[in-house]
C-alpha cells in the first residue's frame, strides 16, 4: 500500500487517535463532533473548529447498552455507549442538524452524559417540495450559523467561509475523481480502501486530507487487479460505515464493487457547494442539491427519489447486481426499501439485502448469501451466452 | 468420466457420484453431531467404495453446503442454494420453488426452467422450523423424534403458539402441557406455526408452483403435510430429499467438464406428492414416506431408474 493510502487507512481505523493527536498539535483549537448526515461542516471549519463526523467504534456496547432501547439502530446505540464510557469527551462541542428520531435520542444521551459539553441543534426541514421549504431552509441555515458562532464565540468571516467551501469542494472533487475512475474500471481499489478515503475525510483536517489525495493521485492508483466475475453496486447504510470485513467478504466471494451510494461513500461526496453564490445561500442550496444528486429516504421530495437514482446508477456503472446494506432498525431505510425492491424487480436486477448490526454479523451465513448472489448472476450469464 | 458432489451440512454429510450422463452411480448420507471432517470423509469413502470409482479417476469434486470450504481436495465450491436448484431441476424438471429445510437452516429458492436461481431467501440466525427445532419439540413432548410425525398428524392444529424460537419453544410447550393441552394437539399446532413461518421465507422470493421440498426435514410426513396445507398447494418430495444439493454439485461438476450448461432432466415418478389437503396427512399413508419414516431407499433400483429416466 502506498504512503497516502496507508495514512488515510490509519486515520479511518482510529479516528479518536487522530482527534487526540490533532488537539495536541493545535493547542487552543477546538474539535466539534458532528452527527450525520447533513450538517454543513464548512461552517465549523470557517469558525476555526476541526469538524469530525463522529464514527461508530468497534468496541462491544457495554456501559451504555441499556440506555437506548433495543430497537434503536446500531450506530445510535453505539453513540450512547461511547457517551456512557466517556469516549466522546475528546470533543469540545457537538453539532446536530438532522431529525432522525433515533439520532436525536443519541444526542439526548450525549447531552446528559456530558453535561459540560455544549451541544447545538439545528433541524432542516425534511419536506423538500413545499413552497415554504426554501425559506425555511435558509432561515434554519441562518440559525445554524448563529449556533456555530455561539459555539466558537466569534462571528464567521464570510471570506473565510468561502475559502472553507472551496477547500471542501476540492476534497469532494478529488474523491469523486477516484470514485468515477473506479466505476469506469480505470483503477482498482478495494471496497475497504474506498471507505478509508471517505471516512478519513470525515475525520481529518480537510487541507491535510486534500494534500494526501493529491499525493495519491500523483503517485497513481493501480488499474485492474481483480479477477472478479460479477460487478456490484452497494446501496444504503446511513450514518455509519459498514464493517470492512463485510466489504472484504463481498470481494472474497468473487464480486467487485463498482459503485455505491453509501454515506461512507458517494453520498458524502456527491455535491459541491456553489462558489458563485453568497456562502450562506450556497449552503442552503447545497442542502437541496444533495438530495437531488443522491436522494435520501429521510427527506421527501416529489421530483427526486432514491429508487430512480439507484436504477440510473446501476445502468451507468453496468453493475450486474445490487447489495443493499441496511443497518438493523434504521427506520427511514426500512420504510423505503420496498420501493427499491420494486424497482429492482421491475428492471430484473438481482439484489441481496444484508442487515448489519453493531455486535458482529453471522459471517458464514452472509458468505453463503453473497456467494449465491454471485453464482446466480454468473450462471445466468454463462447460460445466456451458451443458448 | 465421473464427478462427485459433496454436501457438508450442519448435521449431515452427503456425497453423490454421477457418471458422464448425469446418472447417480452412488450416494451416501452420513449423520454427524456437527460439521465434521470425519463425517464428510466417511461419506466420500462410502460412495467411492460403492461406486467402485477411484478418487483419482473423478473428473472434478464440487463441494457445497455450510461446511463446503472444509471439504478436502474439492476442485471448487458452490453454495447449497445453487446446488439444490440444479439438483432439483434435474430430478424434477419444471420445479419453480424449492423449499430446503436442513438441520440448522431453511431456504426458499425460486428457480427458472433451466434450474437457475431467480431468487432465494434463507433464515438468518433463527433455527425455527429446522431439524434442530424438531429435536427440541420432541424432547419437550417427551417423545422419540421418529414418533413425532404420527403424534402431529393425529392432533388438531388450532392451539395458539406464540413463540417459534427454538430457544423458547421448550418453555412454551411446557406451559401448554401445564395448561392441559394434549401432546398431539401441541405437536400439530407447532407444526402449523412452523409452516407459517416457512411461508415468510417463501413470501420473500414469491410463491411459485410446482413446489419441491428437500433436506432432512422433508423426511417428516408431518412437516411436509403442514407445509403443503399452509401453502395450499401440492408439495413434492424426492425419494431421497437430502442428496439434492450433492447431486446438483456433481452435475455442476459435470457441466464444468463438458462445457455444457443445459439441464439434465429426469422424470418425476419417484417422488411422492403431498397435498396437505386431507386431514391429518391421511393422503400420505400409502406413500414410501408414509409407510416407514427414514426408510432406506433401494440404491440399486433408484440409480437404475434415474439412469433410465435421463433425457437423451
Ligand atoms: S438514519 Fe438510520 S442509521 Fe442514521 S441514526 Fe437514523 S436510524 Fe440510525
Amino acid at each position: 500500500m502506498n504512503a497516502p493510502l496507508h495514512r488515510l487507512a490509519e486515520v479511518a481505523a482510529d479516528p479518536d487517535a487522530y482527534v487526540v493527536a490533532w488537539k495536541q498539535s493545535h493547542p487552543g483549537r477546538k474539535v466539534a463532533g458532528v452527527l450525520p448526515m447533513n450538517f454543513p461542516e464548512e461552517l465549523l471549519h470557517a469558525a476555526g473548529f476541526l469538524p469530525v463526523v463522529i464514527q461508530e467504534n468497534r468496541d462491544p456496547d457495554s456501559d451504555g447498552r441499556v440506555i437506548l432501547a433495543e430497537f434503536y439502530c446500531g450506530y445510535t446505540r453505539n453513540l450512547a455507549d461511547q457517551a456512557a464510557k466517556g469516549k466522546l469527551d475528546i470533543y469540545d462541542t457537538y453539532f446536530v442538524a438532522d431529525h432522525c428520531v433515533q439520532l436525536l435520542g443519541a444526542a439526548d444521551v450525549m447531552r446528559f452524559k456530558a453535561p459540560g459539553t455544549p451541544i447545538y441543534f439545528g433541524q432542516f426541514i425534511a419536506s423538500m417540495s413545499e413552497e415554504s421549504t426554501a425559506r425555511k431552509v435558509r432561515n434554519e441555515m441562518e440559525h445554524i450559523v448563529g449556533e456555530v458562532e455561539r459555539g466558537a464565540g466569534t462571528p464567521i468571516d464570510r471570506e473565510r467561509l468561502a475559502e472553507s467551501i472551496r477547500l471542501y469542494n476540492t476534497d469532494r472533487r478529488l474523491l469523486r475523481m477516484i470514485f468515477d475512475a473506479r466505476r469506469e474500471g480505470r483503477i482498482h481499489l478495494s471496497g475497504a480502501q474506498m471507505q478509508d478515503l471517505v471516512k478519513s475525510s470525515m475525520v481529518m483536517d480537510k487541507a491535510e486530507h486534500v494534500a494526501l489525495l493529491e499525493q495519491l493521485l500523483t503517485e497513481g492508483i493501480a488499474a485492474g487487479g481483480s479477477q472478479a466475475r460479477v460487478k456490484l453496486h452497494l446501496s444504503g447504510h446511513f450514518c455509519h460505515a459498514p464493517k470492512q470485513e463485510l466489504l472484504d467478504l463481498i470481494e472474497d466471494c468473487g464480486a467487485m464493487i463498482v459503485d455505491d451510494d453509501l454515506y461512507h461513500g458517494r453520498r458524502y461526496i456527491t455535491t459541491d457547494v456553489r462558489e458563485d453564490l453568497d456562502p450562506i445561500e450556497a449552503l442552503s442550496t447545497w442542502y437541496f442539491d444533495r438530495n437531488v444528486n443522491v436522494p435520501c429516504p429521510t427527506r421527501v421530495q416529489h421530483d427526486a427519489d432514491w429508487d430512480t437514482y439507484l436504477s440510473n446508477a446501476v445502468s451507468e456503472s453496468g453493475a450486474d447486481g445490487v447489495i443493499v446494506l441496511m443497518a438493523k432498525f434504521c427506520e427511514p431505510h426500512m420504510l423505503l426499501y420496498p420501493e427499491l425492491r420494486k424497482m429492482m424487480d421491475e428492471r430484473d436486477t438481482p439484489y441481496l439485502l444484508i442487515e448489519t448490526e453493531h455486535e458482529g454479523l453471522p459471517m458464514e451465513t452472509i458468505r453463503t448469501r453473497i456467494e449465491a448472489l454471485v453464482e446466480r448472476i454468473s450462471r445466468k450469464a454463462t447460460v445466456a451466452a451458451a443458448l | 468420466m465421473h464427478t462427485m458432489g459433496v454436501d457438508l451440512g450442519s448435521t449431515t454429510a452427503k456425497a453423490v457420484i454421477v457418471d458422464g450422463t448425469g446418472a447417480i452411480v452412488a450416494h451416501r448420507v452420513v449423520q454427524m453431531g456437527a460439521v465434521s471432517r470425519r463425517g464428510v470423509t466417511a461419506a466420500i469413502e462410502d460412495v467411492l467404495r460403492e461406486s467402485g470409482v477411484e478418487r483419482g479417476d473423478l473428473g472434478v469434486v464440487i463441494a457445497t453446503g455450510y461446511g463446503r470450504r472444509l471439504v478436502p481436495d474439492a476442485t471448487r465450491t458452490f453454495t447449497e442454494i445453487t446446488c439444490h436448484a440444479r439438483g432439483v431441476a434435474a430430478m424434477s424438471p419444471g420445479t419453480s420453488l424449492v423449499i430446503d429445510i436442513g438441520g440448522q437452516d431453511s431456504k426458499a429458492i425460486r428457480i427458472d426452467s433451466l434450474g437457475l436461481v431467480d431468487d432465494f431467501a434463507m433464515n438468518d440466525r433463527c433455527a425455527s422450523g429446522t431439524g434442530r427445532f424438531f429435536d427440541v419439540l420432541a424432547r419437550a413432548l417427551e417423545c422419540r423424534l421418529e414418533d413425532l410425525d404420527d403424534l402431529a398428524l393425529a392432533g388438531s392444529d388450532d392451539l395458539e403458539v406464540s413463540s417459534m424460537c427454538a430457544t423458547f419453544a421448550e418453555t412454551e410447550i411446557i406451559s401448554l402441557l401445564a395448561e392441559g393441552s394434549v401432546p398431539a394437539d401441541i405437536a400439530a399446532s407447532v407444526h402449523r406455526a412452523v409452516a407459517a413461518r416457512t411461508l415468510g421465507l417463501v413470501a420473500q422470493v414469491g410463491r411459485a408452483n410446482p413446489v419441491v421440498m428437500t433436506g432432512g426435514v422433508a423426511h417428516s410426513r408431518a412437516a411436509v403435510h403442514f407445509l403443503a396445507k399452509a401453502l395450499g398447494t401440492e408439495v413434492s418430495v424426492p425419494r431421497e430429499p437430502q442428496i439434492t444439493g450433492a447431486y446438483g454439485a456433481a452435475l455442476l461438476g459435470l457441466e464444468s467438464l463438458q462445457g455444457e450448461t443445459t439441464v439434465i432432466g429426469h422424470a418425476v415418478e419417484r417422488e411422492h406428492r403431498h397435498t396437505g389437503q386431507l386431514a391429518n396427512g391421511h393422503d400420505c399413508t400409502t406413500c414410501s414416506l408414509g409407510q416407514a419414516k427414514y426408510q432406506p431407499i433401494d440404491v440399486e433400483l433408484w440409480t437404475a431408474s434415474v439412469a433410465a429416466d435421463r433425457r437423451p
